[in-house]
């Protein structure tokens, strides 16, 4: 017995000491500017010395009051909404498809998916701005098939961003989804065929139901990153859409109003946070919980 | 239920044949079951049937109507999976209910069915629980109460027992064989264990690269094997090659002359099941050959010998454990005895092949 508690407690002191070096820079690196920037969010705004120390809400009340900054909010939510499930749907067969695969080009299958990852965002933002300008690819292509006389305006769009996010957050929905539904036994849809369900209900069933924690764990992972997404955005959005990420940087940076653009932050950061963990805690609720304990 | 017409059943995996031109009757109310060494057709034959993969070429009929072209859900078999294949976000009641609710059966109806069905395995009481909080004999039990709720034509059984300890498997063997029987349930039960097979089928068939090798009883595949493959795939044999030399005269390639039943002239092997030969140190019976004991196994019930012939060919003889001497000391390492047997004891194969 007390050899038993002994080993636990080596392997407790073991676990420390190994999570401690991360933890630290954690919180060095992470923890302290969150803080920082939510201290600064209640200072008032000074033009001439940048803030002035102080506990005022005038940031968060202008923010919640103009509507200007109100529609920012919610067109970044209502993108990453709409990414996120673009992102799911067409992520989710391919991830079955893998899963489900036998070929032996499975792995190089998956090299090729992780392949975009290796490409910064601005890069491929830059591609898309090819593909989607006046003079661009889809433009070219419709005007020469006689469907359009003029170029239709694709870039500088919230479409162009849309299109863009989606494709950089693709890749992680798809590897997320697919370690999930890799340790699924598909001999269950077998089973529920054999009891006389047609694939459809297979699929509604069975097999969404037990992939539900995949589901919900790349939806948020992939909300997360549209909800921050900033390259994407900037280059493919330009001045038809503005959303959170460039438009607090454009606060801090240009604006030089730390106060605001820290308030606009720390909005994104909670927005994100609830939004996230209710979608999470709602897929769990209606799939999960008969799966836990 | 319903019988079960397989007729010239054929597939192929690209160049490769994994089942040749298989044609079976399985009357109603039968338990015939497929045993074969792996990749022998057993399994894929089953999921022809069950409707999982579709046949190359040639029939399947389930109680008269040919379902050779209909999907899955509409075949009405009841499978049970070798790794089980429970819902595992479904309760027990759940699990055993899907059938059911695809059937649109009321609730009613349906909850009647489930008690029944689950009464009959024995896991009412376990109706709220999770598959993983069952142990591995309990989830297969579920597995066939939730096969057999749906009222199927035909129940098929995937290697049902593979994954359950030794004792397990037999309790769970005889459960089977109990409700299948009671039930009157045809039933194609697919193992490797042919063991398992002995014991609860009505017929057999032995399967070998994609081919039937025999159908038939239990007993009479054991007794009298038709080829040689049957013969040491089921339980063990020992072989003398040789020629027909005269009406019941066997002459080994070792020069022994043999009396042997039911031979023709054709037969150019002969086999005696280490069970029908005895040992001893002077001959009995019509036929005694020189044998040198090469080495003993003590496996309780038995001492199983084995042995070296006069053609430097490995013999085996199962010595009963009676009473009368303690058999872990009579066998000597290079002791000389004859091994005795019966002429009517004798299986004779018309084929040349190996040993």
């Amino acid at each position: 017995m007390s050899s038993v508690s002994l080993s636990d407690n080596r392997q407790a002191r073991l676990g420390i000491s190994l999570a401690f070096p991360s933890s630290l820079v954690v919180f060095c690196i992470i923890m302290v500017p969150i803080v920082l920037m939510f201290r600064y969010s209640f200072n008032f705004h000074d033009p001439v010395h940048l803030m002035r120390e102080g506990f005022t809400f005038e940031n968060y009340v202008k923010f919640f009051s103009d509507s200007y900054y109100r529609g920012v909010f919610f067109d970044t939510v209502k993108v990453a909404a709409i990414c996120t499930v673009l992102a799911l749907l067409l992520g989710f067969p391919v991830a079955y498809f893998l899963a489900k695969t036998q070929s032996r080009h499975k792995s190089l299958l998956i090299i090729l998916l992780v392949f975009p990852l290796m490409v910064g965002n601005v890069v491929r933002a830059a591609g898309w701005m090819v593909v989607l300008g006046n003079a661009g690819a889809v433009n070219a292509l419709l005007m020469w098939l006689g469907a359009i006389a003029q170029p239709i305006k694709l870039l500088y769009t919230p479409l162009a961003v849309v299109i863009g996010t989606t494709a950089v957050v693709l890749p992680y929905m798809i590897l997320t989804l697919q370690s999930v539904l890799e340790g699924i036994d598909f001999a269950v849809e077998e089973a529920a065929q054999n009891l006389g369900a047609n694939m459809f209900t297979t699929f509604c069933r069975i097999v969404l139901p037990i992939a539900a924690p995949g589901v919900a764990a790349g939806t948020m992972l992939v909300f997360i990153l549209c909800m921050n997404a900033y390259a994407t955005p900037v280059l493919l959005g330009g001045s038809g859409i503005t959303m959170m990420a460039p438009s607090l940087y454009g606060q801090i940076a240009k604006a030089s109003n730390w106060t605001f653009g820290s308030s606009m932050a720390l909005i994104l950061v909670i927005a994100t946070m609830l939004i996230a963990l209710s979608a999470n805690w709602l897929i769990h609720r209606r799939y999960v919980k008969t799966m836990a304990s | 239920m319903a019988n079960v017409s397989l007729v010239h059943l054929k597939k192929q995996f690209g160049q490769s044949v994994a089942v040749s031109d298989f044609s079976l009757e399985i009357a109603d109310g039968e338990l015939v079951s497929f045993l074969g060494p792996s990749g022998c057709g057993k399994t894929t034959t089953l999921r022809m049937i069950a409707g999982f993969i579709d046949p190359t070429a040639g029939r399947i009929l389930i109680g008269g109507t040919d379902v050779t072209a209909l999907p899955v859900h509409q075949r009405n078999t009841g499978m049970v999976f070798q790794r089980y294949a429970l819902f595992p976000h479904m309760t027990v009641a759940q699990n055993v209910s899907f059938g059911l609710e695809m059937r649109k059966v009321g609730a009613q109806e349906r909850d009647r069915r489930i008690e029944l069905a689950l009464d009959m395995v024995r896991m009412t009481e376990y109706k709220d629980r999770y598959p993983r909080q069952l142990s591995g004999g309990q989830q297969q039990r579920v597995a066939i109460a939730r096969a057999l709720a749906i009222e199927p034509k035909v129940f098929l059984l995937d290697e049902p027992l593979s994954n359950l300890d030794a004792k397990l498997r037999l309790e769970v063997r005889e459960e089977i064989r109990a409700l299948q029987q009671r039930l009157g349930l045809t039933t194609i039960f697919v193992t490797h264990d042919q063991e398992e097979a002995l014991a609860i089928s009505d017929r057999m068939a032995i399967m070998h690269d994609g081919k039937v090798q025999q159908v038939g009883r239990p007993d009479d595949l054991y007794e009298r094997p038709e080829n040689f493959f049957v013969a040491e795939f089921l339980g063990k044999m020992n072989f003398f090659s040789g020629v027909c030399v005269g009406p019941g005269q066997f002459k080994t390639v070792d020069g022994l002359v043999l009396k042997v039943d039911g031979m023709s002239e054709g037969t150019k092997r002969i086999g005696v099941r280490p069970e029908r030969v005895e040992l001893s140190s002077v001959p009995a019976y019509e036929n005694s050959v020189p044998v040198t004991v090469q080495s003993s196994a003590y496996l309780g019930s038995f001492v199983d010998v084995v042995l070296t012939g006069p053609g430097q060919q490995r013999l085996s003889c199962q010595v009963p454990n009676t009473a009368a001497v303690s058999p872990s000391e009579t066998f000597v390492v290079g002791q000389s005895l004859t091994m005795n047997f019966k002429a009517s004891d004798c299986v004779v194969f018309n084929e040349e092949g190996r040993a």
